[in-house]
């Protein structure tokens, strides 16, 4: 024998070593694939989401000074470039920030005039003030951007101003509110020293054809028993609010230029110091001398929400922790339900439906006399004692807290505080309502349908293919329960959306008829097959009389279905949706629960059904064969120990049932209508979380808050999923640990 | 029909002379799996509160000869009988026979002992419940019998409510023993229940059977000669399906008459 031969049982090949660990560099690799894979998702979604927690920061970016009066109104463009200031001289003046230098001015009004009251008019960009003779001056001011070869070239243009006479008698007002349109109609109501409330309105009507410009100018009074030392007018200019130096709080509608009663609400003993609608003209926000904010809402007092405005009580919402001093201006957001409110040496960053106090500070130019907020409310202008500063707000989201995502919000329009999903409305004004609850709710009413009829069916089949089935026909049951996992989710959620829910609505009284009918059938069956004599029953092939019961089914469903109408027409005086309706009180949507369920559950069936089998087959046989020799039949086996030991095992295929249905999304999302409601009601629709990032996505502007939320969505079914699946994992570890005994 | 119809005369190695009342009888059993045929034509009679030893190198069908006498292979697919076990004075597949009172008066103790993954009570109290018995004072009375039957109550006693899989191997199979004889069975069938075993535990067991003799009559399928020398009143040698010799033990062991039963026990095959 040579060395070499003698050597070569001792020394593996390194062909078999090189493979090997070849082999367990790419398992490995795979592994972590998987694993960094998943973390990759995750800490994707975690960095969409973050930003939504970020607090706002106000900082000042620069302060310039201030030639002439101080100015006591403000208005910048889009880009924060510009700011037109209007003094009490009646002068308006743009300043260029960049470099502090004026660009343009114009005189209001031609003689020289004192201004005395001075502000911005809500959704507006327009200067309006009122004079020490009783006139008030609305100014529209535009800021033209052109782009000369790169660089963009703001033009301001301060058009002519509208001068309205509203005390003939020349009189100082006490307060005004003043608005404009774009077609140049202006209103304003203001509050006049002989104490009437006094609304002018001036329309401009053009005529189309002959090129003719018309004007009319409508006056109205009303006496006021009240002092009111602030107005407030909405965008339509169809709702005057007013505040008291005695804490009222005042509300009249102006309808076709007449002023409609007044209706007062107090606001505690605290004079208002300022008042300001938010964009929408729905909120109103209330400034107090001793510090006070509060938000104030017109709420139907009826159940009903289409109840006639005259039916609403203007609501005090909910209140803001106090400034230090009394409250002097208020400025609203041009874009969402926020504003900003300054007292003498205190400024707060604050958003309504949120209920959030985004930022609080020293006010950063004490005793400031305008507050303005710029158009993309990414900044903010103060002015006084001869400065303007400029300042930068940093607030992306103001929006979301973990109460508005969870909890119950009061929002515009609704009469009580509420979950509500509604990220979108038909204007710029309206207010989102981002409340995760409905989705989650649908989410897990969809899931509940679903496996009310998954596990049953999953289990019990599992169960008796499994336990009693004859094993000539068990193989070909688990190939077919396999066809049925395969149908891709999209076809089931078409033919549950547009076949199956259509005959559904008609089939109801069937469905419920049969719910009682099926079940007696089958049972009444099996009793008359056992009590057929042996020698008859001998005659069939074992495991046959399975198929005895498909034909009795069958007939149970036909006979169901014939009997709809009669049936109907007994129990439910014949039409199953009125009835369902007036005596139930319960609607009836085509694309409901009912319909998921069946659909949903039809995609959870086999899932169940695969792993409830393993279950019971992984149940040691010597364990029904030890309960049979004690004398035991198969039932009691099967009952008494067969269930009990696959437990963990069933247990684990209903969780990861539970999980693919919460994950679940071309069955929801087209047979479900998506109407985000909370309703437990099988006959309504739902809104699930992953339907609903489906639905909305394409829609959400990338960075927006609505983006980010609905990934907050998706992180929540992530978060759901993952839970489940690790109890479902942990339990079977378990059971792997307790049959390791047997 | 009849042993006797069928073999005129009486085979000294087959039919030993019996003088114990005869409980069981099996009359010419044939048996196929499919197309196999596992028992050819065994006929043999079990008497009284004997024990009786099966013995035989592997797949010589004593497991399937055991299993045939409480119709356990019925739950295997594919199994056909032909002949007749008589057990006191009737068939077994009769089929007007309920299965499940012909299994709790015939017991069985498996090769792995099979706890069920219940408390030591339950697994006692499992075959009496089934039976409809629900009083919580008799059911304590037949644990208590019947692990004290099984010699396990004064290990158990203070555990009675833990689970049976936390117990040692040798004790599983007499809490096997105890469940099997809670239920008062007239035959207990043992299937190698000391295969698993270490010696002492085993000693215990063939000690327990010893005990349990004055109540029922026992058959033991075994792969240790020793061990069907040492408890068995009677043995019978299978070999490849077909019953080769059976009488008392002693003579089966001493004085085999047939060739293969002597190269079988003295170790030459098997």
């Amino acid at each position: 024998m040579s060395a070499e031969a003698t050597a070569r049982p001792h020394t593996t090949p390194w062909r078999r070593l090189a493979a090997d660990r070849i082999a367990r560099w790419v398992v490995s690799a795979g592994g972590l694939a998987i694993i960094v894979s998943i973390l990759g998702i995750l800490v994707f979604i975690l960095v969409e989401v973050a930003p939504l927690l970020t607090a706002a920061r106000v900082t000042v970016d620069r302060k310039i000074p201030l030639a002439g009066a101080a100015p006591g109104a403000l208005l910048s463009d889009e880009h924060r470039t510009h700011v037109a200031a209007l003094g009490a001289e009646g002068r308006v003046r743009v300043i260029r920030l960049s470099d502090g230098q004026t660009v343009a001015t114009r005189d209001l009004l031609a003689e020289p005039a004192e201004l005395v009251d001075l502000q911005v008019p809500p959704e507006s960009s327009a200067l309006a003030a009122s004079t020490r003779d009783g006139r008030v001056v609305i100014a529209p001011v535009t800021f033209q951007i052109t782009f000369d070869a790169q660089n963009r070239v703001v033009s301001p243009e301060i058009s002519e101003p509208v001068v309205l006479e509203v005390d003939p008698l020349g009189r100082p007002l006490q307060s005004f509110a003043a608005q404009i349109d774009e077609e140049g109609s202006a209103t304003t109501a203001a509050a006049l020293a002989d104490g009437t409330i006094t609304v002018v309105r001036r329309s401009v009507t053009h005529n189309e054809m002959t090129g003719e410009t018309g004007e009319e100018t409508v006056r109205t009074s009303a006496p006021v028993s009240y002092r009111v030392t602030h107005l407030a007018l909405d965008a339509d200019q169809k709702n005057l609010y007013g505040g008291t130096a005695g804490g009222e709080i005042l509300w009249w509608h102006l309808e076709e230029g007449q002023i409609g009663p007044v209706q007062a609400a107090s606001a505690g003993t605290a004079p208002i110091t300022a008042l300001a609608l938010l964009i929408g003209g729905r909120s109103l926000v209330v400034g107090q001398g001793n510090g006070t904010l509060s938000v104030w809402m017109p709420v139907s007092k009826a159940e009903d929400a289409d109840a006639a405005s005259g039916d609403e009580r203007l609501t005090r919402i909910r209140d803001f922790p106090p400034q230090s001093g009394a409250i002097r201006l208020i400025s609203p957001s041009p874009r969402r339900k926020g504003f900003l409110a300054l007292s003498d040496r205190e400024l707060g960053l604050y958003h309504s439906t949120s209920h959030r106090t985004l930022w609080t500070g020293p006010s950063p130019l004490p005793g400031a006399r305008a507050l303005g907020t710029s158009p993309k409310d990414d900044g903010a202008f103060l002015a006084g004692h001869g400065t303007l500063a400029s300042l930068a707000l940093r607030n992306p989201h103001p929006e979301t807290t973990w109460r508005t995502l969870f909890g119950k919000v009061w929002y515009e329009g609704y009469d009580h505080a509420d979950h509500v999903w509604q990220s979108t409305g038909g204007s710029d004004d309206f207010e989102p309502k981002l409340s995760l609850t409905p989705l989650l709710f649908g989410t897990l009413k969809g899931t509940l349908y679903s496996l009310i009829l998954a596990i049953p069916l999953g289990v019990f089949g599992a169960m008796y293919v499994s336990q009693f089935m004859h094993p000539g026909y068990k193989r070909y049951v688990k190939p077919l329960v396999e066809i049925m996992a395969s149908l891709p989710s999209v076809v089931l959620g078409f033919l549950a959306g547009l076949w199956l829910a259509p005959r559904i609505e008609h089939a109801v009284p069937s469905l419920l008829l049969a719910l009682f009918v099926l079940p007696v059938l089958v049972l009444l069956t099996g009793a008359a097959w056992n009590r057929l004599p042996r020698t008859f029953r001998g005659r069939f092939p074992a495991g046959t009389e399975a198929f005895l019961f498909v034909v009795v089914l069958a007939l149970g469903i036909w006979l169901c279905f014939s009997l709809r109408q009669p049936f109907e027409h007994l129990a439910f005086a014949g039409d199953f949706r009125s009835w369902l309706l007036h005596a139930v009180g319960l609607s009836y949507d085509q694309r409901n629960a009912l319909v998921v369920g069946l659909a949903m559950g039809f995609a959870v069936i086999p899932i169940i059904f695969a792993i409830a089998e393993d279950a019971f087959t992984n149940v040691p046989q010597n364990l029904v064969a030890g309960s049979l020799a004690l004398g035991a039949d198969r039932w009691q086996t099967v009952t008494r120990v067969v269930l009990p030991t696959a437990s963990p095992g069933i247990f684990s295929a209903v969780m990861v049932g539970f999980g693919r249905a919460v994950g679940e999304t071309m069955i929801v999302l087209m047979a479900t209508g998506n109407t985000p409601i909370m309703d437990w009601n099988p006959f309504n629709g739902f809104r699930t979380l992953s339907a609903n990032i489906a639905v909305e996505i394409p829609e959400a502007p990338h960075g927006d808050t609505l983006y980010r939320t609905l990934f907050l969505a998706a992180l929540l079914l992530f978060v759901l999923t993952f839970l489940v699946n690790t109890v479902a994992e942990l339990v079977r570890q378990r059971l792997r640990e307790r049959y390791s005994q047997l | 029909m009849t042993a006797d119809t069928l073999q005129p005369q009486r085979d000294p190695a087959l039919e030993p002379e019996i003088k114990d009342p005869i409980i069981l009888r099996v009359e010419a059993l044939s048996l196929w799996y499919g197309e196999k045929k596992a028992l050819k034509e065994i006929s043999l009679k079990i008497p009284e509160k004997q024990i009786t030893a099966f013995i035989g190198p592997s797949g010589c069908g004593k497991s399937t000869l055991l299993r045939c006498i409480n119709r356990l292979n019925d739950l295997i697919d594919g199994v056909r009988v032909e002949g007749d076990i008589v057990f006191n004075g009737a068939s077994i597949f009769d089929p007007r026979i309920e299965i499940n009172a012909l299994r709790k008066r015939i017991g069985m103790v498996f090769q792995k002992s099979n706890p069920f993954p219940k408390s030591i009570y339950e697994n006692v109290a499992y075959g009496p419940r089934i039976q409809g018995i629900k009083r919580k004072r008799d059911l304590d009375e037949i644990v208590e019998k019947s692990l004290k039957g099984a010699a396990l109550w004064d290990e158990v006693k203070d555990r009675l409510d833990e689970s049976a899989l936390g117990m040692s191997g040798g004790q599983q199979q007499r809490l096997c023993i105890a469940r099997a004889i809670a239920v008062e069975p007239e035959v207990i069938l043992f299937d190698e229940p000391c295969s698993a075993l270490d010696p002492i535990a085993t000693a215990r067991i063939e000690e327990l059977m010893q005990d349990l003799k004055s109540q029922y009559t026992q058959v033991i399928v075994t792969h240790n000669m020793q061990q069907a020398s040492r408890v068995s009143d009677l043995t019978a040698f299978l070999y490849l399906g077909e019953l080769i010799e059976y009488g008392p033990t002693e003579r089966i062991f001493i004085n085999p008459m047939k060739k293969q039963t002597e190269d079988y026990i003295t170790g030459r095959f098997g």
